[in-house]
């Protein structure tokens, strides 16, 4: 689904993403670990055309992401790390706006993602104010807003910063479904027992790749109890500040 | 869904917006309402109580009666000079804004039928006022000299004035010089103006510091669609206030449009391109709601004092009057006035729609290639 080669973003003389291959397949759930300024959002900024690589290669689908940009705008949704749907919409004029954007008819969608609404108990909200909405209710808003027009590979930038671990829980089941229904999950964290949930898992450091692999097979290769004490370990430090 | 369908989305999107807050409904009516009242009573080139010197060097029957024929009415008021005064004295000195100046031979000359010099000496610092001064006194001159011509029975030439004095021509338009007439359009063209430009640069920038655009950015939403669907509901609004401004100088100062209603909003449309665009150059360029209202208000008052609306275009430095040339509210601001005063038809206006429409063209279609997808 995804291929990277060599992929590089140097911000003046400071490489922010250094050197990072990666080959995620579908329905997988992908993780980025590491600490602030690591570059996990400049990469994924990269990965969803956001921004363009200094050097290296993206393909998604085996499509260039830079010859193909708008057949695969198509393919993605995204979430970014800053919630950014229109506080001055209701809940739902934000969903019917990107529906409109990505061209697909807004009630069919909406009958598509009622399970997800329930589960979320959005579904009473809808006629809200953005802006009048808790914290947790506008990131779950903003992950539906990504998945109206059905993107099969979809980018959350720590979809779960500032949110109650119940809500994190029920946020993981979703986004566990959502895989399990065929969909690429692309997620970047700073919960280490959120990694636990994802089929594999990127640690970075400085731009660069310190550790890559399935969670589970990696705390056995370094003989770590938890992820907690994968992640100081590999990142060399006694007291990693998260 | 096509994509009218994306465009349709943004438009409805931005007129919910638009409708939820109360700076729009402020920027609909109250903006109009504070801007005609507030300028359109303090900037006024009526002129009324002028204070006039008259250096009378002749002292004759003819010469008191030119003199009571400026002192009946409102428009000039007579102040006392002495002999040893002279006429740029009493100009930088603030004792009046107009001398004239009576010859020693004025009444002789006139009753023998000759011709005379009056000289009339204007205070130039507001040019506007000064012509309208000017003006006034050459009517009140020419009165005189028509009314004595039938009582006495002999025709007497009309002075000369000194040269540099013109009548100026929206006398045949405008016969009373009403101020509001001619200030009333320019109002109009700034408000339009400041509207457009400042919503649509607000807006998109707007987007920017909510990390909206981003996320459109990573839509297969195009350059045009956004341009369009954030353009097309300013320029109805800015249109919408139009209208309520129209309105509102129709109750507050009887202004009565002279021309057709098709031909102002034909130009306004075309304006608005070139306000939009000049929007959409600003938000491309920062990145903060702050600085676009700084840019916004700059090259606005850069605008307006290159417009023509507080000194006349034709009073200005040679250069200046060629920056002013390529200024496109100067245009504007010609043809509301055009259109509401005298009531010029298309046609007439032709050059002034090429100009008008070569600067939309130009600003909107650069700004929008400037503005970079790409965040
Ligand atoms: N546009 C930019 N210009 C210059 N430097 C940048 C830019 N964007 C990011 N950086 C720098 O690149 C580095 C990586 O940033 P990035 O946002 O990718 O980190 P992150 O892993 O997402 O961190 P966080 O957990 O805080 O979100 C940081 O040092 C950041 O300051
Ligand atoms: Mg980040």
């Amino acid at each position: 689904m995804i291929h990277t080669s060599h992929l590089v973003k140097q911000f003046g003389s400071f490489k922010a993403v250094d050197e990072i291959n990666l080959e995620i397949g579908r329905g997988e759930i992908f993780g980025f670990l590491g600490a602030n300024g690591a570059g996990k959002t400049t990469t994924i900024r990269m990965l969803c055309g956001l921004l363009k690589p200094s050097s290296g290669e993206i393909r998604i689908d085996n499509l260039d992401i830079i010859k193909h940009s708008e057949q695969i705008k198509h393919k993605l949704g995204y979430m970014s790390q800053k919630f950014s749907l229109y506080p001055d919409l209701k809940a739902i004029e934000n969903l019917q706006f990107y529906a409109g954007i990505y061209r697909v008819s807004f009630e069919p969608a909406l009958k598509r993602l009622e399970p997800i609404l329930e589960q979320f108990g959005l579904s009473s909200i809808l006629k809200t104010l953005t802006q009048d909405l808790p914290m947790g209710y506008k990131q779950r808003l903003s992950l539906v807003a990504a998945l109206m027009h059905d993107p099969p590979l979809v980018f959350l930038d720590e979809p779960t910063s500032g949110v109650d671990p119940q809500a994190r829980r029920e946020f993981w089941q979703v986004i566990n479904d959502l895989a399990q229904s065929g969909k690429t999950i692309i997620v970047s964290t700073h919960f280490m027992d959120e990694a636990e949930y994802c089929h594999r898992v990127i640690i970075m450091q400085d731009g660069r790749e310190v550790a890559l692999g399935n969670p589970a097979e990696l705390k056995q290769e370094y003989g770590s109890a938890n992820m907690q004490e994968l992640f100081l370990k590999v990142l060399g430090v006694s007291d990693a500040k998260l | 869904m096509s994509s009218a369908g994306v465009i349709t989305s943004f438009i409805k999107k931005e007129f919910r917006q638009i409708m939820r807050s109360r700076e729009m409904l402020i920027v609909l009516f109250a903006l109009p309402a504070v801007q005609l009242l507030v300028m359109g009573f303090a900037v006024t080139n009526e002129v009324k109580n002028l204070r006039l010197g008259i250096l009378d060097y002749d002292r004759s029957a003819s010469s008191r009666d030119l003199i009571s024929s400026f002192s009946s009415g409102d428009r000039f008021q007579v102040v006392p000079v002495s002999e040893s005064d002279n006429a740029a004295e009493l100009i930088s000195a603030w004792k009046a804004q107009l001398v004239l100046v009576i010859p020693p031979d004025f009444g002789a000359d006139y009753q023998m039928g000759r011709q005379s010099s009056l000289q009339l000496v204007l205070d130039g610092i507001d040019g506007n006022s000064a012509a309208v001064a000017n003006s006034y006194a050459a009517g009140v001159i020419a009165d005189f000299y028509q009314r004595q011509s039938k009582t006495r029975l002999h025709r007497a030439p009309l002075p000369r004035l000194s040269p540099g004095v013109q009548l100026i021509s929206q006398m045949s338009f405008n016969p009373d010089l009403k101020s509001s007439l001619n200030t009333i359009p320019g109002i109009i063209a700034i408000l339009v103006t400041v509207t457009s430009m400042m919503l649509s640069a607000i807006s998109l920038v707007k987007e920017k510091e909510l990390g909206t655009l981003e996320q459109l950015m990573v839509t297969p939403v195009k350059r045009y669609q956004l341009m369009a669907g954030k353009l097309i509901p300013y320029l109805i609004i800015t249109l919408v206030q139009l209208q309520v401004a129209i309105l509102l100088a129709g109750l507050i100062f009887g202004l009565e449009l002279a021309g057709s209603y098709f031909t102002l909003i034909l130009f306004s449309v075309v304006y608005l391109f070139t306000s939009l665009g000049l929007g959409i150059l600003i938000s491309s360029r920062v990145n903060s709601q702050q600085q676009a209202m700084f840019f916004s208000w700059f090259i606005m008052v850069v605008m307006i004092l290159l417009s023509g609306f507080f000194v006349p275009i034709r009073n200005m430095p040679q250069s200046i009057q060629w920056i002013s040339f390529i200024n496109p509210l100067s245009h504007y601001m010609t043809v509301l006035r055009e259109i509401v005063v005298k009531g010029s038809s298309l046609a007439q206006l032709s050059r002034e729609l090429w100009i008008l429409s070569a600067s939309g063209l130009l600003v909107f279609g650069f700004s929008v290639l400037s503005f970079r997808k790409r965040v």
